[in-house]
């Protein structure tokens, strides 16, 4: 049996997310951690788009040439949109809160950000 | 009452939030009486659709834009939404007027508009028939959550906010992973069009992606391996938002990985996802008492008390037995008040004498006699003495897990009560043999408030039937997904 297209879009999506936990997980530096964060992000989403394409179809927008039967899922598609919105305002706030921590701990080592334990 | 009403629980939140920097301009006093008033009005909102959803014993379902499920997404607010909706607008209500006192950092306008977005976000992800939709309102809970737990703009709170952040962050993931494994087995996202389909999943995509669901939400529920943030975050957050946190954000997050886990019920391998989640929650009990028992500062303490209580609460929800639901839920309900009355009292302990250490508490009882009898009574009905409400679901969750055949895990629900003991009476005895003088005078509204909480402990502590009938209620609401799957109006598609 062959392997269809579509497993290299599951292949690479999962990578992305091990990637950035791997970074989330073992970096040491807040941006480091952050960023991986923003990696599994992608490889979720990117993994959402790859569920509703099917191989051979076209953007599921309403225009000439494109009906109900050749376009693919467009569900995945507005979860993605909504997933990606939602990451961009994660992202802003973990990095408002990296700004003050650098203000009131003057080193972005989350070693030695540790006043809070036990 | 016309179901569309319903929806008047979220809206009313959100577009309240919205108007917050007008209001800025007649003042800072003005934006926290409006804070009281919104969440006064949500309270009423929230309080007819109690009295509605009891008496008729119908649920009300909203349908987003009149488009029928699976199609559109709907709201459910059938007996547990209505009374954990109840419960989270009377909960934000009281923190909302012990910020008039406790909240003093700028800018306040913004943190009315998170506390507001803090309570849609519960209220939505309790009321919500969908599961992206689920996601959205987690999201929405948390984003604000990471911004209040870094509101007081200390280097401790940032990171207690940064290390939320983080695990909120892999846990979302993790969640929408779930979110789209179960859609591409199913191709429905909507909640009892993926009850209906459940049997028909490969089992590993359910397990598996049930397991990924549940460990999205074990992040808010405060579950073990996730739940290194909350201690951190307890304490750092200012002192209402940490009762809210405890009162109600948590119990959205365990409400919403209830209902998924008895979703998929008739899943090949459900059973199995059952089991881990009452290891995940013996664990937390465990883990959480011994680590209150180590702790100097008492609002961390309790904080570590309200995640062993969290853990028990889990453990009853996920015997995978109606009277274990019930008994679930019957606690949830208990902890709500418990926890609140206990974060508000240690939280004005902290603004009037300035810290929440163990120090502070010395002789409470002859300096803030009010206050202290609150603290007393909050701490004997956590640990779990007859004649106070926690007593009746404790041993209704520990009668169920004998029921269920998990003896190991009560036998270490009980160990760990010992502990618990142990601590309070700790605190106890601090607060009425330690030394310290000189009488301070109590906050009236913050003692009605208090004073009220008591009240309603003992008064579930005497006469429990009230408000047991009404968690079987909700805890059937739970476990009976085929009332569920009927209620919801499906369009024929697919099924």
């Amino acid at each position: 049996m062959n392997v269809p297209d579509i497993s290299v879009y599951y292949f690479g999506a999962i990578a992305l997310v091990l990637i950035g936990l791997y970074a989330v997980l073992v970096k040491k530096n807040v941006l480091k951690i952050l960023i991986g964060l923003s990696i599994m992000e992608t490889g979720v989403n990117l993994l959402l788009v790859s569920i509703g394409y099917i191989s051979g179809k076209s953007a599921p927008i309403l225009s000439e040439g494109i009906t109900a039967s050749n376009a693919v899922d467009p569900i995945p598609q507005a979860l993605v949109l909504t997933a990606i919105v939602i990451g961009v305002a994660t992202t802003a706030m973990a990095l408002s809160v990296a700004i003050i921590l650098y203000e009131k701990y003057g080193t972005l080592n989350v070693e030695e950000i540790r006043r809070l334990r036990g | 009452m016309n179901a569309q009403y319903a929806s008047l629980l979220i809206a009313v939140p959100l577009i309240s939030a919205f108007f917050v920097p007008l209001i800025k301009g007649f003042g800072k006093r003005t934006v926290k009486y409006y804070l009281m008033l919104v969440t006064l009005v949500q309270t009423a909102i929230a309080g007819a659709v109690f009295v509605n959803v009891y008496r008729t014993g119908e649920p009300m379902i909203v349908m987003a834009g009149g488009w029928k499920p699976p199609v559109g997404i709907n709201l459910y607010v059938g007996p547990f939404a209505a009374l954990f909706v109840l419960i989270v607008a009377i909960m934000s209500f009281f923190m909302a007027v012990f910020s008039l006192k406790a909240v003093e950092t700028e800018p306040i306008d913004k943190y009315a508009m998170l506390f507001l977005l803090l309570m849609l976000g519960a209220t939505g992800m309790i009321a919500t028939g969908d599961l992206f939709n689920l996601f959205v309102f987690m999201e929405i809970t948390s984003i604000s959550a990471y911004a209040l737990t870094a509101y007081n703009k200390t280097g401790e709170a940032a990171e207690a906010s940064l290390k939320y952040i983080i695990l909120g962050g892999i846990g979302s993931s993790f969640f929408l992973i779930g979110v789209a494994l179960i859609y591409g087995a199913t191709g429905t996202l909507n909640m009892a069009h993926l009850a209906q389909l459940a049997p028909y999943i490969d089992p590993k995509v359910a397990q598996v992606g049930l397991a990924l669901l549940i460990f999205g939400l074990a992040v808010e529920a405060e579950l073990f391996p996730l739940n290194a943030w909350a201690p951190d975050a307890y304490q750092a957050a200012p002192h209402p938002i940490t009762a809210m946190f405890s009162a109600f954000v948590v119990k959205a997050g365990l409400y919403a990985a209830a209902r998924l886990l008895y979703i998929m019920q008739n899943a090949s391998g459900w059973g199995s996802v059952l089991k881990m989640v009452v290891i995940m929650a013996a664990l937390t009990v465990f883990v959480a008492e011994f680590s209150a028992l180590r702790q100097r500062d008492v609002k961390r303490m309790i904080a570590y008390s309200s995640i062993s209580q969290v853990g028990m609460i889990a453990f009853a929800l996920a015997l995978g037995t109606q009277a274990g639901v019930e008994a679930g839920v019957f606690h949830m309900i208990n902890h709500a008040i418990v926890k609140a009355l206990l974060f508000l009292a240690v939280g004005y302990v902290g603004i009037t004498l300035g810290g929440t250490g163990i120090e502070k508490f010395s002789g409470l009882g002859r300096r803030m006699p009010l206050t202290a009898f609150s603290i007393t009574v909050g701490s004997l009905a956590a640990v779990g003495i007859p004649l106070f409400n926690i007593f009746w679901s404790k041993i209704r969750i520990l009668i169920a897990g004998v029921e269920a055949g998990y003896t190991w895990g009560v036998a270490l629900i009980l160990g760990a009560s010992v502990v618990e003991a142990v601590y309070y009476i700790r605190l106890i005895h601090t607060m009425w043999f330690g030394e310290g003088e000189g009488r301070i005078r109590e906050n009236l509204a913050i003692g009605t408030i208090a004073l009220f909480l008591v009240l309603l402990i003992l008064f579930i502590g005497l006469y429990p039937n009230y408000f047991w009938t009404v968690s079987q209620k909700a805890g059937q609401d739970i476990f009976n997904v085929v009332d569920y799957v009927k209620n919801v109006p499906l369009m024929g598609v697919g099924s």
